[in-house]
């Protein structure tokens, strides 16, 4: 079957500014229908076109190209905007901290800047404080990276970070890393990734350079040879933990293979040697096909943009593609075997609580769709409903595979009105959703377990039985989210949770 | 001139309109802007505010009118009217406040003309673009929205009450708390606060504020101007004064409000003096503790104007720290630095503290170095220590290169979980007491 990804190129590394999804891949951002009907209405175009009447705050492409960038090692990053841009920092720096400590890493003191741009500023330009903050970070940081990410304003008023750039690049010794991530230019808050990933392959994917040897050693060149030759990357998400990465490189190696996870929290180094491997594998599309398409084009590595593999289904088909591609069939048979084995039977206690227990997941794509396989083929549990931040042509397949065609899906990023709207009707026994959709679930009354979480396992074989074991673990006791529901209101009006949801959906007076 | 920052501890003026806007009871922002700037800006709070959460209406539930680059090319008040108009119908609210990002202002969308045309329906608007400022900006603009449209002048003016301007919701992590404290404690003396943001305010209380006898600005960089506008519009006086943390500071700042007030001077020695025996016979349970382990410690405080000089008094006259050095974050003018470093010249401890003026967080440690002699490989050599941070949860590191002990206390705040806690009076004191002593025996 041919595959969505096969008919997108991937020629933009020489333009200053990535495209957006909008322009690049078509994205649906509202709907309210049944599964068979959006992928029809994604097919034919018009679900693209949606959008809504009442709109709540969803995400902003800054803070998703931000998530990436600033977890690599030994970098500054600047935000050129006005201070609210880079204020998250202030809630996530901590979080970096123990993402590092969890993964092993040394622990490394996070520094941003933000050159602060006033009312002065959007009418004379900021490159001025732009120019001093760059200093200031070589001067007294030395990173080996300096990373500009701006917001809307200078994007607006013209600010060219890129000729900045270019001016210090060389008289300063850190790498200059213009990141174009402006939230205003997109409603697709997965642009950010491209953004993100634009900047790396301009900037960081750079091969090291080797030198002649003096006295040559082929036995040493053949081992790095093969070691390349068995080499696969696998990229990591923001969303994922230190634990499903061990997992997924454990499977990795089980077919004889060397696992490598990229790019987040890599060092320069680590990126320099992105192009040293014989397969590049996501465990996402809606967050890497750019920088994967790129890398195939740049370095001619092959990639396998398929599913995430979260549940026994997912997973199993993740190692079937890998293996395929180097002739380890077998072996991936006989891994899948026993792995699925043991699982089947250490999920028997967790199965007998959660068969014919209804649930709803919302959050990315993917993830929602893999998770929701997982509950309701391999838990026996019943899906109410799901709920996708947005939805495109990567999963169009999936969900014609493995859903019925009348199960009843929403495209919002957010809306929790929609969403608690809907709940509120299907009244589901557990709620598994994105971050910030978790405590409107609660205030409705619905116990939740989270969709993702940095110190939380999902994805593989252990991850498969750790989230089995989370959704059990929150059925043993309701009572938060029953007494949060009883003494804590919601904002919605009476009025609105009389409406069908679907009344706010409205078709676009223009795309976006 | 403003300049670039290290590691800012403000979000702009939206982000600070926005969490003011949380703090008010049953209001509902309608942000016109770009569709991630509320929940991102609401987020910042939302964590870093000792977990404050969403709130009412907070985070993915904030209202926006979603604007993309298509709006900016012809304008976004036609969306914003219809985000209005179906805000008004998904979200029970006292209040709808429209408030807006930089892109809408930099088109030239006129968003509170937009609002003006639903006014019968309680909605306000307020021009709160992040290249405004920080914060801070944004709580003063929300609050001049208030004293505009919403405190309504009165004739009649009941004596004994204050309006509290100055606490602003998230960037003080213990608002609430601290609100709330003020609240009983005033009462004390007969003063009735209105708070705007404490536990039980709502929006018709806050119409009823315009016959305040007072209005107190407790922060030296928030809260003045709307308290100069409600002065201008209803008559109410203002004063400056500061938030009040333990003994020294409660007593002046009763005496301060309580005498502006025309409270009878006895009352107020009486209720000092019974909330300062009740200070003490707690306090004494730490005085074998304190003398043994010698508790005694230099101070480093790194903390907005609203709080430095304020703890630091705390340490230095009530529980007998050395107020070592104290970088203040937020005030940039010259004046106004001179003005607010007067301030410490109430510190009666034998050692005074170098006041600094350093927004670049990084830039802290090097002060603290410049600010003692280095040890060199001296046999004999007296260190600055033992020390104790108290500061932002940025200064953790700080203190961990200094081998000191650290309490978070102004924003951000993410090391801790912060609730109905506060920090002011006699009562927050003993909180605050607490908290910086367990610190040091938490290990064991």
């Amino acid at each position: 079957m041919a595959k969505y990804i096969d008919e997108l190129t991937y020629d933009f590394a020489r333009t200053v500014t990535p495209p957006v999804r909008e322009t690049r891949i078509g994205v649906c951002s509202a709907y309210c229908g049944g599964c068979g009907q959006l992928t029809r209405d994604v097919k034919a175009g018009c679900a693209q076109l949606q959008s809504r009447k009442f709109a709540q705050s969803g995400g902003c492409q800054l803070n998703l190209a931000l998530g990436i960038v600033s977890s690599f090692t030994n970098v500054v990053v600047i935000v050129h905007s006005p201070l609210g841009c880079s204020s998250n920092f202030l809630g996530s720096g901590g979080l970096r901290k123990t993402m590092r400590a969890s993964k092993g890493k040394p622990a490394e003191e996070f520094i941003w800047l933000h050159t602060n741009m006033t009312e002065v500023d959007v009418i004379h330009g900021g490159l001025d404080k732009l120019r001093r903050a760059i200093l200031y970070a070589e001067t007294r940081y030395h990173p080996e990276a300096i990373i500009v990410a701006n917001g809307c304003v200078p994007g607006i008023i013209g600010d060219d970070i890129d000729s900045l750039a270019s001016e210090l690049d060389g008289r300063i010794s850190a790498k200059i890393v213009p990141v174009h991530c402006e939230g205003l230019k997109s409603r697709y808050v997965a642009s950010g990734y491209d953004s993100a990933y634009h900047a790396l392959l301009r900037h960081l994917a750079d091969p090291i350079q080797e030198y002649g040897q003096v006295f040559p050693d082929e036995g040493r060149d053949a081992l790095k040879r093969y070691n390349i030759s068995r080499t696969v990357n696998i990229f990591n998400v923001g969303s994922n933990s230190s634990g499903d990465e061990a997992e997924l490189s454990r499977i990795v190696a089980s077919l004889g293979l060397i696992p490598r996870v990229l790019p987040l929290h890599a060092s320069l180094d680590d990126l320099a040697r992105i192009g040293e491997a014989a397969l590049n594998v996501s465990i996402c599309a809606t967050h890497d096909d750019y920088l994967l398409g790129h890398l195939k084009e740049r370095f001619g590595i092959p990639y396998i943009i398929d599913t995430l593999p979260i549940g026994i289904r997912s997973t199993n088909q993740w190692v079937r593609e890998i293996a395929k591609f180097f002739g380890l069939e077998e072996e991936a048979e006989r891994v899948i075997e026993l792995e699925n084995t043991q699982l089947q039977e250490a999920l028997k206690p967790f199965r007998a609580v959660l068969e014919g227990k209804s649930v709803y997941v919302g959050g990315g794509e993917l993830r929602i769709l893999t998770t929701a396989d997982f509950f309701a083929r391999d838990l026996g549990m019943k899906l109410t409903g799901i709920k996708a931040h947005n939805v495109d042509r990567f999963v169009e397949d999936i969900i014609d595979d493995l859903f019925d065609p009348n199960l009843q899906i929403t495209v919002a990023a957010g809306q929790p009105a929609e969403e608690l709207n809907l709940l509120k009707k299907l009244k589901p026994d557990l709620y598994c959703g994105h971050g910030g959709a978790n405590g409107w679930s609660s205030r409705l009354g619905i116990p939740s377990i989270p969709l993702y979480g940095q110190t939380l396992n999902y994805m593989g074989y252990l991850g498969a039985y750790e989230l089995a074991r989370k959704a059990a673990k929150a059925l043993k006791n309701t009572n938060f989210s029953r007494n949060i529901s009883r003494n804590v209101g919601l904002p919605l009006s009476k009025a609105w949770f009389e409406s069908d949801t679907s009344d706010n959906i409205k078709q676009s007076e223009l795309a976006g | 001139m403003t300049d670039f920052i290290e590691r800012a501890k403000f979000a702009c003026a939206l982000g600070g309109a926005i969490s003011t806007l949380e703090g008010l009871h049953h209001v509902v922002p309608i942000i016109h802007a770009a569709g991630g700037c509320a929940n991102y800006l609401s987020n910042t709070y939302n964590v870093a505010a000792g977990y404050r959460g969403v709130g009412y209406c907070g985070g993915t539930m904030l209202s926006t009118s979603n604007i993309a680059e298509n709006n900016v090319v012809f304008g976004g008040e036609g969306r914003l009217a219809e985000q209005i108009e179906s805000t008004l119908f998904a979200l029970d609210g006292d209040l709808y406040v429209v408030v807006t990002g930089c892109q809408v202002e930099i088109i030239g969308d006129d968003a509170v003309a937009v609002a003006n045309r639903f006014k019968d329906r309680n909605v306000i608007g307020v021009s709160t673009p992040g290249f405004r400022g920080n914060a801070l900006k944004g709580y003063d603009a929300v609050m001049n929205a208030l004293v505009e449209n919403v405190i309504e002048p009165a004739a009649a003016r009941e004596e004994k009450t204050v309006n509290l301007f100055g606490v602003v919701p998230g960037q003080d992590v213990f608002f609430k708390g601290n609100l709330d404290q003020l609240k009983i404690l005033l009462a004390k003396i007969g003063v009735k606060a209105n708070t705007f943001f404490a536990t039980g305010d709502t929006v018709a209380d806050i119409r009823g504020y315009g016959s305040a006898a007072l209005s107190a600005v407790l922060s030296p960089a928030a809260g003045l101007d709307p308290a100069e506008r409600l002065c201008a519009r209803a008559g109410i006086p203002y004063v400056n004064a500061e938030l009040p943390i333990g003994p020294s500071g409660t007593e002046s700042f009763l005496r301060q409000i309580g005498g502006a007030l025309n409270v009878d001077p006895a009352l107020i020695e009486a209720v000092i003096a019974a909330e300062k025996a009740e200070y003490y016979s707690f306090l004494e349970r730490i005085v074998d503790i304190y003398a043994d382990l010698d508790f005694q410690r230099y101070a480093i405080v790194a903390a907005d104007s609203y709080y430095a000089h304020a703890i630091t008094r705390f340490l230095a006259n009530d529980l007998g720290w050395i107020p070592h050095l104290v970088a203040v974050n937020d005030i940039e003018e010259e004046d106004e630095q001179k003005l607010y470093a007067a301030r410490f010249d109430d510190i009666s401890s034998a050692a005074k503290p170098r006041v600094i003026f350093e927004q670049n967080a990084g830039l802290l440690l090097e002060h603290v170095r410049n600010s003692w002699p280095r040890n060199n490989n001296g046999k004999y050599y007296d260190a600055l220590s033992p020390a104790y941070v108290v500061g932002s949860v940025i200064e953790s590191s700080l203190a961990e290169k200094l081998g000191a002990g650290f309490l978070s206390v102004a924003f951000p705040v993410t090391n801790r979980v912060v609730l109905s806690k506060g920090y002011v009076g006699f009562r927050g004191a003993l909180t605050f007491v607490e908290d910086l002593l367990t610190n040091l025996v938490s290990a064991r």
